[in-house]
């Protein structure tokens, strides 16, 4: 029996002068006590499970990304990008060369008559990886903030009781249940096939429309797998997460800060933008941190509208123009993980490059929740009105 | 007496003369755009429902087309007689399980020698291989007939194949070289006809094929283990069950016409009810929603079944028992569990928890539990593991969040009649809380049926409706769900293919499943809404 719950009196041992309000073991006491146990027991399995996986992640994960030596990380892995494990016997010892050292080595020495076992992916590092979900989670944050935060500011200072109102809550309620995998579905179906493009001549097997006066046509051809028609769809699958949090903390806001500014004079406008807003920022801050952890976990999305198995060169190589980036696909951590451990098979030569991967993917995830979760409990005490 | 004061300068109060452009002032159409940002999420529920019927909805329509092939070309009418020959085969299955379980409960509990088993086992592998040479006249039949109607059938496809192909090229200005493309018309009629042709045949064969079956019943050996009688005994039953269905299969067979034409309600209940998801078939594709349906719910209710409990005693403990400093470590850090990826548990769940379970299932110790040992490493369990972790701290946040809500005065008013805090927490607490908890465990629900990447990693993919009759062991089957599906073939279809539209239709049911989930939950919540909260 936890000894310090307020609303109870002290226990028996605490107090044994205290008469008639001693506890008495009574059978139903006895109960309590079993069930209370019982739901403690609960709890901490809950954690203990939470715990193991994040340390089984961590322990084998950090075999991949730490070493012994001095630096002390293995940079090759997080600058590298993914290459393709040749592993054999040579002159009695086993090598595992990365697929470029592996050419090299071939060049050199004689290699007639051994076996060499090949595993895709597997050596090198996951460099693009993280760069294409940085990327992803970047922009399609900016995205569901921007769309976000006005959405808010509309629902909690302008809006009224109305109808109109009640179907834009509803929506963003059920929206926020949709699974990832539909958004991913609506995602292909809008973006990759169907959103407009600018082109000079019309399309010819699609939709498109004449900008007139101008030259300029508007092709309803599909951005492709690419990197915007991703921002968009991780966008919209958080913009109700980010939406219902940012109108909370707006509405934290006291009613006698708005009053006041407009009371001396102020345009609505003006007293949000100066009397609201600095107040709500930090709160709006921690939502999109929120949306953050959540689009960056996410790979049902991205599997067909944004990430590629594999692209050879970094997201700013090999441009024609400066606005071909929004429109190639990227390499994601997320898609990375899921190919590694479904496609190539679990074995002591693969699992440096599941676990690493798995490990870099947790370890950022996780200080981005961390990271939100200390912001919050900041926030609380740093603000009281 | 002073003069009344002339009015001063009341500029102040005059509204100066505003910017306006279309009769709108700088404010308003700040207000317009925060208020056309706010738009934005119906619109995109709108686009989402919009653009999943664009690319689904003609798969109705294809899937009609893609029947009454099956049917025009006899595809149909050879798989009546096939279904008769599976039933054959289950028999035969049934009756190489009895000789398993015989010859186990010789050696085992009899304590024989696997040779001496073997040989007081001969009459029954005598009688087994008979038995099942009664059907080879049937399968003769049925292999020379699917011939027929699949080369009728490919014939037709490349047709079509064909047919498109000239569109091409007319649509191009292409004339001479589309005239140059062929097409054969098919003969459905006479192809059907070659088939119905053989029924007088199938009629002298099944009657042979029921004397031959009913001849080599009656001299069923009894059991040498006494343990298996019952078994056998049910075999003969079952047997006699099978005979007893062959009219129906003559009816059937008789009756067949391949003009009747294939019903849009048709294409619909093949679709919704249709327990075969089989695709890039040689003889014919199904597209059933139903393995995945129930495979999706299998999962869930693993998930739920651990996950529910969990949630739901964490919170009360942690809202009602727990002390505040405890209450303040312990909360957030299973809030932190749900931000473990799901790809991430999945790829835990392949490398770790799937080993540990098979390892786990070996046990004898064990074994008394439903469906151990199995030898899938990955499976429904695995998957729902995985998946309660992913519910629990969802399921546990809405709950605590409901059980703090019940007014203090509840709470005190209990403990002052004297009641201990169990009691008040089970009779007080929970049935206030009631309708939060419901909502949070059907949000939880919700999270579960459309989590994509735990089930597509660990859930095994196996296309199949679960062995319902297993009773729990059912746990240990793969299955395959609705959202793996998806991810796992969308990104392989050729587009506008009739798979792929079929994909966007398990999309639509899941998009309407969610929403109807969320719709239950805020009902739940707004029906039982505690007076004065």
């Amino acid at each position: 029996m936890p000894a310090a719950d307020t609303p109870l009196p002290p226990p028996a041992s605490a107090s044994a002068s205290a008469g008639v309000f001693a506890r008495r073991p009574t059978p139903a006491r006895r109960t309590e006590q079993v069930a209370f146990w019982f739901f403690r027991a609960v709890t901490y399995t809950v954690l203990a499970c939470g715990f193991f996986v994040f340390a089984t992640i961590f322990w084998r994960g950090s075999e991949a990304v730490f070493q012994a030596q001095f630096p002390f990380v293995n940079f090759d892995f997080l600058t590298q990008a993914p290459e393709t494990l040749h592993v054999f016997q040579h002159e009695g010892a086993e090598r595992r060369l990365g697929d470029a050292e592996f050419r090299v080595f071939r060049e050199n020495n004689d290699l007639q008559g051994v076996r060499v076992e090949s595993y895709v992916y597997s050596a090198g590092g996951i460099f693009p990886n993280i760069v294409g979900t940085l990327l992803l989670v970047v922009g399609s944050m900016s995205i569901a903030l921007l769309l976000g935060v006005a959405a808010a500011i509309y629902l909690s200072e302008y809006s009224s009781h109305s109808r109109f109102i009640e179907t834009i809550r509803l929506s963003i309620l059920n929206l926020a249940g949709v699974p990832s995998i539909v958004f991913g579905l609506f995602g292909f179906g809008l973006f990759v096939l169907f959103a407009p493009v600018f082109g000079e001549v019309a399309a010819p097997n699609a939709p498109s429309l004449r900008l007139w006066p101008l030259d300029l046509y508007l092709n309803f051809t599909g951005w492709n797998v690419s990197l915007l028609a991703g921002w968009f769809t991780l966008a919209f699958m958080v913009l109700p997460v980010v939406i219902t949090a940012s109108e909370e903390s707006l509405r934290s806001v006291p009613k006698g800060f708005r009053e006041g500014s407009l009371a001396l004079g102020a345009t609505k406008w003006q007293s949000i933008r100066t009397n609201v807003l600095p107040y709500a920022m930090p709160g709006i801050l921690t939502s999109s941190i929120l949306g953050i952890a959540r689009v960056a976990g996410e790979t049902a999305p991205i599997m067909f509208t944004a990430a590629y198995v594999v692209r050879d060169k970094l997201p700013w190589q090999g441009l024609d123009h400066w606005y071909d980036i929004f429109f190639q696909g990227v390499m994601a951590l997320p898609y990375h993980i899921y190919v590694v451990s479904s496609k190539i098979p679990q074995n002591e030569y693969t699992e440096r490059v599941q676990y690493g991967a798995a490990f870099v993917f947790l370890f950022l995830v996780a200080l981005v929740a961390l990271a939100s979760v200390l912001l919050r409990n900041k926030l609380r005490s740093s603000y009281r009105w | 007496m002073p003069e009344p004061r002339k009015p001063s300068n009341v500029s102040f109060l005059r509204n100066r003369a505003r910017f306006r452009l279309l009769g709108l002032t700088v404010d308003d159409m700040i207000r317009l755009f925060f208020g056309g940002n706010a738009v934005v999420s119906v619109v995109v529920l709108g686009l989402i429902t919009i653009f999943l019927f664009k690319e689904g909805h003609s798969f109705f329509g294809d899937n009609r087309r893609n029947l009454e092939t099956y049917r025009r070309a006899g595809l149909e009418y050879v798989d009546y007689m096939r279904q008769q020959e599976r039933d054959h085969t289950a028999l035969i299955r049934w009756l190489s399980d009895v000789r398993v379980r015989q010859l186990r409960e010789l050696t085992e509990v009899q304590g024989m020698d696997l040779a001496a088993a073997n040989a007081a086992l001969a009459p029954f592998d005598d009688f087994a291989g008979s038995f099942s040479d009664t059907v080879e006249d049937l399968r003769g039949l049925v292999s020379d007939l699917t011939d027929v109607a699949s080369a009728t059938k490919t014939q037709f496809l490349v047709n079509e194949d064909k047919r498109v192909q000239k569109q091409q090229l007319l649509a191009e200005g292409l004339t001479e070289q589309a005239e140059q493309v062929q097409i054969d018309p098919v003969d459905f009629v006479a192809a059907a006809e070659v088939l119905t042709g053989t029924l007088p045949y199938y009629r002298e064969l099944a009657a042979a094929f029921e004397e031959a079956l009913r001849a080599v019943v009656a001299e069923i050996p009894a059991a040498v283990a006494p343990g298996q009688q019952p078994r056998l005994d049910r075999f003969t039953q079952l047997v006699a069950d099978y005979i007893a269905g062959f009219p129906a299969v003559e009816q059937r067979l008789s009756t067949w016409d391949p003009n009747i034409p294939v019903g849009f309600g048709e294409a619909i209940t093949a679709f919704v009810f249709g327990r075969q998801w089989l695709t890039a078939s040689f003889w014919q594709d199904w597209y059933g929603i139903v393995p995945l349906f129930t495979g999706s719910l299998l999962v869930a209710f693993i998930a739920l079944v651990i996950a529910v409990p969990m949630g739901v005693c964490s919170a009360i403990y942690i809202n009602q028992i727990a002390r505040p400093a405890e209450q303040r470590i312990v909360k957030p850090c299973i809030e932190f569990i749900s931000a473990i990826p799901s790809v991430v548990l999945g790829f835990f769940g392949i490398a770790v928890l799937g080993q540990t379970l098979r390892a786990l299932s070996q046990f004898e110790s064990l074994a008394w539990i439903p469906g151990f040992p199995f030898s899938e490493r990955l499976n429904a369990l695995t998957a729902g593991c995985l998946l309660a972790l992913i519910a629990t701290p969802t399921i546990f946040t809405l709950a605590e969040d409901a059980i703090n809500n019940v007014p203090r005065a509840f709470k005190e008013a209990s403990l002052a009649l004297g009641a201990t805090r169990l009691q008040t927490i089970v009779r007080i607490v929970m049935p206030a809380s009631l309708s939060g908890v419901i909502s949070a465990v059907l949000l939880g629900l919700g999270r579960v049926i459309g989590e994509t990447m735990v089930v597509l990693l660990c859930a095994g993919n196996r296309i199949q409706i679960p062995d319902f009759t297993k009773g729990l062991a059912i746990v240990t089957e793969p299955v395959h769900t609705m959202t793996g599906i998806v991810a796992q073939e969308m990104g392989e279809v050729v587009r506008g293919s009739i798979h792929y539209r079929a994909l966007f239709c398990v999309g639509i049911v899941l998009f309407f499943l969610s929403l109807l989930i969320n719709y239950v939950a805020q009902k739940v919540v707004r029906r039982y809404k505690l007076p004065g909260s």
